[in-house]
């Protein structure tokens, strides 16, 4: 039989207290950056959609 | 870990709020063109049985293609069927309103006008309408484009958009396209 | 190389059967199924452009196209999706709840009846008698053998469902208490989504579709066919982006070196998708005669909703980047982002993914919009909107699972990522060469679902050189979906051998040592899916019944 790959390894790539030191110095500054990224995302998503609506929709005429 | 979780959700939850507004904004768009400007999706749900629209008072092969009623308002009437447009060519001005009415005896179709927002699907059993007004002129492509058979690629009609002095019924009301093209 | 190309340290001379994993077989056969699926999709979409294009293709009449787009629609949406899903579902299964995976004899006839079921409708399509597309409608109706087929894979798949759900009941039962690995979370908040989601098509399979293809029925309602369909056909695309999420989740912040900003919305967006992906189906039905504008508009609202999820995905996954981006050494408002380790095919394909939702996720914020479909129904943007979504953010992220688990098939690892990289950053550019000129045309008003235009009409002929482009796009899109399953195959022979770990999935920050039993399972969550549907879809089923429309005579073909 082959014995299962899955037993200890699974939590070795945390734990050691340099890694957690690096995790925290990294928790201080985040979300601040996602923040930014995803709002300028969002926002240029938001701009594209009322730029069509302005200058593609509503001047193609009413339809219902 | 000493990082705790409500500093994580509340971020989470803050972001959830700029995403919300987003929403907001685009549903409010949305609400004005549907009420203030009444551009809606068509949706007649409308009857006809699509095995005696021949027989039917509205959908006969001569009362096909615009027509100015009594009460003065335009409409066109088309029928979409494997593989043709029955007529293939409608007139109708600008700066008017303007009502096209479809429907199908077989499978589904469906229509746009090429640069306008004129859309339906043409499912058999109703008959599918749109009010529009076009604001501007020339031919226009009416293709069909819901897939209906091999024959579908060939489905292809024209709406001659006129401006509305070169719009002359004929003294019955009806109009038609002449030499297509 | 943290994930992927781990020196052999641990070589165990010899063993080149998988890393021990009992589903290894099973899921490589389910992936290489969904990739041969793949492989042919890819190469008959080319085809089909170029039909479609100014210039000559060969073979091009009509009868070859509709059989071409239906065998491509049909490939990537059932075959590739429901495979790949199923064989990753049993990875996932044993490797995030690290235990054998039950009822594996299951796994293999649910397996088996896809492989009956695919060819059934395979051969019923390339006989010509089955030009429908994937979506079917009737009245025009294949062969029954075609429907069987689909069934067959159906089938298969809700099997798969049962041994998902029954894996996690299994494991809880072993664990009291202890929160579901987020990645086995998320497969059974697919399997349980997909579940409510193939009601609607087999119901209409069932009792409307294949009765008319064999004859038995002559006359059928189309509105309630279309509505029935719609109940599927905005979930099942979810259903084809959960493992993407998946992957989002719980394994590109690992192969970035980092942890995941936050489990408990993971878990909240998985049960999102479960509530909001099916109550939405009638924006697809926005153009059509036979609902009312009030149901139209409240799945509109609907829809709205289910953006939310994806939006608070890209949230959480930038923020998982950020912290991997700072934990090495990025600084600043943008710094993090040039420290990501985009070398790693896991990260750069979401890096990519996120691309083209961005696009395919602005298309269908137009889509979605109510009065403003009609601006974009049917046309190329539609065929647009759903290949960056499809093609784009599910397929890549696909693709970046398959180089991520591929190692502990073949006990074998990359020795060279670089192979890999150009397959990823060829299909993006592909996707993005191809969609974007669909978009400008559908503007336009160029249609959807042609064989063939008529160049010598003036507003056709001035869209001939954006199709050429778009062909390009496509081509480049086969060069890579070849240049996929090469480095996939490669695997077998090349590379160093060892005995490579399972995928080690992604630590949150803070992991939860409990969550509360509705994140934790989905017993509650069925109950409001019920709710929301009988809300979205209770009328608009019903009014076929109390006010019964006429309805259509079936067109059976060939």
């Amino acid at each position: 039989m082959v014995e299962p790959p899955y037993p200890e390894s699974a939590h070795d790539y945390a734990g050691d207290s340099e890694e957690l030191e690096r995790l925290e110095a990294a928790m201080d500054e985040t979300p601040r950056g996602a923040l930014v990224v995803s709002a300028i995302a969002v926002g240029l998503l938001l701009v594209g959609w009322l730029g069509l609506y302005f200058l593609v929709f509503l001047p193609r005429g009413p339809v219902g | 870990m000493p990082i705790n979780e409500s500093a994580i959700l509340k971020s989470e939850l803050r972001w959830a709020i700029v995403v919300g507004g987003i929403v907001a904004v685009i549903l409010i768009a949305i609400l004005y063109a549907a009420l203030a400007m009444h551009i809606n999706p068509p949706s007649n749900r409308e009857y006809v049985d699509p095995k005696t629209l021949h027989l039917s008072a509205e959908f006969t092969e001569a009362n096909l293609g615009t027509r100015v009623d009594p009460n003065g308002q335009i409409v066109a009437r088309v029928i979409a069927t494997q593989f043709e447009f029955v007529p293939n060519c409608i007139v109708l001005p600008a700066e008017r309103d303007v009502t096209l009415r479809f429907t199908s005896p077989d499978v589904i179709h469906g229509i746009l006008v090429s640069g306008t927002n004129v859309n339906t699907m043409i499912v058999p059993g109703y008959v599918a309408q749109v009010h529009t007004r076009f604001t501007k002129t020339g031919d226009l492509l009416m293709p069909c484009h819901e897939f209906c058979g091999l024959g579908h690629s060939q489905m292809l009609a024209t709406v001659r958009v006129v401006p509305p002095e070169a719009f002359r019924p004929k003294p019955d009301g009806r109009i038609a396209c002449g030499n297509p093209r | 190389m943290a994930t992927l190309a781990r020196p052999a340290s641990a070589a165990t001379p010899g063993r080149t059967e998988a890393a021990g994993l009992q589903t290894s077989r099973l899921v490589q056969a389910h992936i290489w199924v969904a990739i041969a699926a793949f492989g042919i999709a890819c190469l008959l979409g080319v085809w089909q452009m170029w039909a479609r294009s100014p210039l000559t293709a060969p073979y091009h009449t009509a009868a070859n196209y509709f059989r071409s787009v239906t065998l491509h629609g049909v490939s990537m949406a059932y075959v590739l999706t429901t495979f790949f899903i199923m064989g990753f579902g049993y990875y996932v299964a044993e490797t995030a709840l690290r235990r054998p995976l039950p009822g594996i004899t299951w796994a293999w006839a649910a397996f088996c009846m896809g492989i009956v079921g695919t060819l059934m409708a395979a051969l019923s399509v390339i006989s010509g008698n089955a030009s429908v597309l994937f979506t079917f409608y009737p009245p025009l109706t294949a062969t029954p053998w075609f429907y069987i087929g689909l069934v067959l894979v159906v089938v298969g798949s809700w099997i798969w469902c049962l041994l998902m759900i029954f894996a996690m009941r299994s494991w809880k039962a072993a664990n009291p208490g202890q929160p579901v690995p987020l990645a086995m979370f998320g497969t059974v908040a697919n399997a349980v989504m997909w579940l409510w989601t193939t009601v609607g098509v087999a119901a209409e399979l069932l009792f409307q579709v294949i009765p008319a293809a064999f004859g038995w029925t002559q006359m059928v309602d189309v509105g309630l066919s279309r509505t029935l369909f719609s109940w599927t056909l905005h979930a099942i695309v979810y259903f084809w982006l959960f493992p993407s999420y998946i992957a989002f989740y719980t394994m590109f912040p690992r192969a970035a070196g980092g942890r995941l900003f936050s489990d408990t919305l993971g878990r909240l967006a998985f049960i999102l998708f479960l509530l909001y992906s099916l109550p939405v189906g009638l924006h697809h039905l926005f153009m059509d005669p036979e609902h009312s504008n009030g149901f139209k508009f409240l799945q509109m609202f609907l829809t709205a909703l289910v953006s939310v999820p994806t939006l608070l995905t890209i949230f959480t996954i930038t923020a998982s980047a950020e912290i991997a981006g700072r934990m090495r050494g990025g600084k600043g408002l943008f710094g993090w982002i040039g420290a990501l380790p985009w070398d790693r095919p896991m990260v750069l394909a979401t890096g990519l993914a996120f691309l083209m939702l961005f696009w395919g996720g602005g298309g269908g914020l137009i889509n979605m919009s109510y009065g403003m479909n009609a601006m974009i129904h049917n046309t190329s943007w539609v065929t647009a909107h759903f290949h960056l979504i499809f093609g784009g953010t599910v397929v890549i992220m696909y693709q970046a699972i398959c180089y991520s688990i591929w190692p502990s098939m073949t006990g074998r690892h990359w020795v060279d990522l670089k192979p890999l990289r150009l397959q990823l950053w060829l299909w993006f550019i592909g996707m993005m060469v191809m969609t974007l000129p669909w978009h400008w045309l559908g503007l336009q008003g160029q249609w959807r679902r042609v064989a063939a235009f008529d160049y010598s009409n003036p507003i056709i002929h001035s869209w001939g050189p954006w199709v050429i482009v778009s062909l390009i796009g496509g081509i480049i899109l086969a060069v890579s979906a070849l240049l996929f399953l090469y480095n996939l195959a490669s695997l077998y022979r090349r590379g160093v051998t060892g005995s490579p770990a399972a995928i080690e999935y992604a630590r949150a920050v803070h992991e939860p040592d409990r969550v509360p039993a509705s994140l934790n399972g989905f017993g509650l969550w069925n109950i409001l899916v019920a709710l929301l549907m009988l809300l979205a879809y209770g009328w608009p089923i019903a009014q076929f019944f109390v006010y019964p429309p006429p309805e259509a005579m079936v067109h059976r073909l060939g």
